[in-house]
């Protein structure tokens, strides 16, 4: 999901109606006059009732709700950056999106009178259709939609929904929702809030997306760094003391499950990707260093369910990753299973034995959290 | 009932065979007894001796073959799809990671207009353990058996089916959906192949967060009345809202595709939901 700032901006590149905004870190002064509204950047929804948005007076309190809101945490996510955005006068706020219907592959049409809350809570006078993905087909469920509204909204939500129904497909999204859309007491329309989330699978052809991602690499650590390094690494827990180096996306996030339930703290999410090694070990050296940067790293733990890949090459790169990253001094522990285990040995062996190899998961699980809790206990 | 989603002995084309990943995989599949008939490259390099075309129209034409693994780069899965379909291929099993989901929606209404059938976007593929396969799960974790596998998650799934085997218990039929959000095949999508068949004892789903999949499932089996026990691993307790881990379609928006909402879908049809694998392990050995 994009931040509501970057969202905002792509749409009123296309002429899309959107209050004068704009996006400042701790300490950056702004140029939107007071009175503002001043809004965290997190990709979740909810923000208001997280006590993200605060509405600014005056010069100073706009410089004081973003000193105070830049830094605190909404739902595990740290703030960075707020936008600061000039207030709008309106006389209704509605709703409006655009989903993919993962199930049939449809788009789903939603409006509302009653926007400008958690639609969630909303649900009785939401009016939705599902229909085939193609814009026309869109634009016609839109009209018919309008129709049903109260009068003084049909010709704005209409007009909205026909311009955004094509950004929705120009950018090939998976959500684009406005809540609330301002309508004014002259039927002129803006965009109030907006979530829009986009599919980093068709980068490639939407460059213009990749650009907001690149321009603001803090802010989408893991979208940037994918896109950077072609594989993917959340930061779970900043004081987390296992780190993972793993490959698949769902048994490295239930591997962080099976640590969780045993009570640990895992640092991060890895997925690798064995497969796109190609004979260099700079991916593992990359995962390690960043490991190594974790305060509380007491224990490393591999896992690599080899279907393919060769366990015996896997064993090589890491020996030659662990020695180009001398500041790693903890103990790992690596679960090997698949083909070339007999080689994987023999190279771990020869290398002096640098990482305890175990082909069950579960007791490698609690190897690594043992030879965590020693290294705690040894430190204190 | 193999028969009634794929007959084991389907002849199958490779698209884009001569590749790296293609060569392998079309050289893996056919040691295990897959009926390959060749494939379809713009570069005539031997693989196995099989035939190379240059288009999947003039494979079908020369082969007959009913079912294809498209082993492509991801922006060329979508005109894959369509260029097999058009060919008259029933089956269409695609591999690649990072297909748009954009085009996964084109895809979808391809394949639904030919009455055929995709299971994709990036998945594994599936498998009729002992006697073939379509794409690359793991020797290590197939073996003939009578639970039916559906799973989001490659790797999560060889880990599940590797204790599985080593405790006795293989698979009717493994079907890899992939974790992307639109996909060919649903978990839903699989339910009546599996109550009609007579060699699948019990279901193992390995689902993760994110969607609405399993959501889908726990109606679907409540309105068809599905009896046979039903075993469901789900990953991604830890995820947070608004961040993705690995797979597209593993993201949490509000309070919609949590753990929460899919155990509570599937444990009110009568599946018994587990968050860890050795748990589920467990009941499956324990019937």
């Amino acid at each position: 999901m994009l931040l509501e700032h970057d969202a905002k901006e792509l749409l009123a590149e296309r002429g899309l109606p959107v209050p004068r905004g704009e996006l400042l870190r701790a300490g950056q002064t702004p140029a939107v006059p007071a009175p503002a509204v001043v809004k965290v950047q997190v990709p979740i929804g909810g923000r208001g009732k997280a006590g993200g948005i605060r509405m600014a007076r005056t010069p100073e309190a706009v410089v004081a709700a973003l000193a105070n809101l830049t830094g605190m945490t909404i739902k595990g996510h740290v703030v960075r950056a707020c936008r600061v955005e000039a207030t709008v006068d309106f006389v209704a706020e509605a709703y409006l999106s655009f989903t993919l219907d993962a199930g049939p592959g449809n788009i789903r049409v939603m409006m509302s009178a009653s926007g400008g809350i958690e639609i969630e809570d909303a649900t009785d006078d939401l009016l939705g259709e599902s229909v085939d993905a193609e814009l026309d087909t869109v634009r016609a469920a839109v009209d018919r939609l309008a129709a049903r509204l109260p009068e003084s909204l049909r010709a704005p939500l209409r007009d909205a929904g026909h311009q955004l129904a094509a950004a929705f497909f120009d950018f090939e999204a998976v959500l684009l929702e406005i809540n609330p859309l301002f309508v004014a007491a002259d039927g002129s329309w803006t965009i109030g809030d907006t979530k829009l989330s986009v599919d980093e699978n068709a980068f490639p052809r939407q460059p213009r997306l990749q650009r907001v991602i690149e321009a603001n690499a803090d802010l989408y650590p893991e979208a940037a760094l994918k896109l950077e390094q072609g594989f993917d690494f959340v930061r779970l827990d900043d004081n987390g003391d296992i780190g993972l180096v793993t490959t698949g996306a769902g048994l490295s996030m239930q591997l962080i499950d099976e640590l969780l339930a045993r009570g640990r703290r895992p640092y991060n999410f890895c997925d690798i990707r064995t497969g796109q090694f190609r004979g260099d070990p700079a991916r593992l050296i990359k995962v390690l260093e960043w490991i190594a940067a974790g305060p509380s790293i007491r224990s490393v733990l591999i896992n690599f369910f080899a279907g393919h890949t060769d366990l015996g090459e896997i064993a090589r790169l890491l020996i030659a990753a662990l020695a180009a990253v001398p500041q790693l001094q903890v103990p790992v522990t690596a679960r090997f299973i698949g083909n070339g285990l007999e080689k994987a040995r023999a190279i771990v062996a020869e290398a002096g034995d640098p990482i305890a190899i175990e082909t069950d998961l579960e007791r490698a699980i609690d190897l690594a959290i043992q030879r965590a809790d020693a290294r705690e206990n040894a430190d204190a | 009932m193999h028969d009634a989603f794929i007959a084991p002995d389907v002849p199958v084309i490779v698209q884009g065979m001569t590749g790296r990943a293609g060569r392998t995989h079309t050289l893996g599949m056919r040691a295990y007894g897959t009926n390959i008939v060749g494939g379809t490259s713009p570069r005539d390099e031997d693989v196995g001796g099989l035939p190379v075309f240059r288009s999947c129209a003039a494979a079908v034409a020369a082969t007959g073959a009913l079912a294809s693994v498209a082993i492509v780069p991801p922006l060329a899965v979508l005109p894959a799809i369509v260029e097999a379909i058009d060919a008259g291929i029933k089956t269409v099993v695609t591999i690649t990671e990072g297909m748009p989901i954009h085009d996964a929606v084109a895809a979808r209404r391809t394949v639904a207009r030919a009455g055929a059938r995709w299971i994709g976007a990036s998945t594994p593929g599936m498998a009729i353990p002992g006697r073939m396969k379509l794409g690359f799960l793991p020797n290590v974790s197939l073996s003939p058996g009578n639970l039916g596998v559906m799973a989001k998650s490659g790797t999560l799934s060889y880990e599940v089916c590797h204790r599985l085997v080593a405790r006795g218990f293989g698979q009717s039929l493994w079907v890899g959906v992939g974790g992307d959000p639109v996909k060919g095949t649903r978990f839903a999508d699989m339910l009546p192949f599996y109550a009609a068949d007579p060699a699948t004892h019990a279901l193992v789903i390995v689902g993760e967060i994110g969607g609405d999949e399993e959501e889908a499932l726990g109606a679907a089996m409540l309105a068809q009345g599905f009896t046979k026990p039903v075993y469901a691993l789900i990953a991604g307790q830890a995820a947070r809202e608004g961040v993705t881990m690995g797979h597209a379609g593993a993201l949490i928006h509000g309070n919609v595709g949590t753990v929460a909402t899919k155990t509570a879908a599937l444990t009110a049809a009568g599946a018994r939901v587990f968050t860890r694998i050795q748990d589920l392990i467990e009941a499956v050995a324990a019937g």
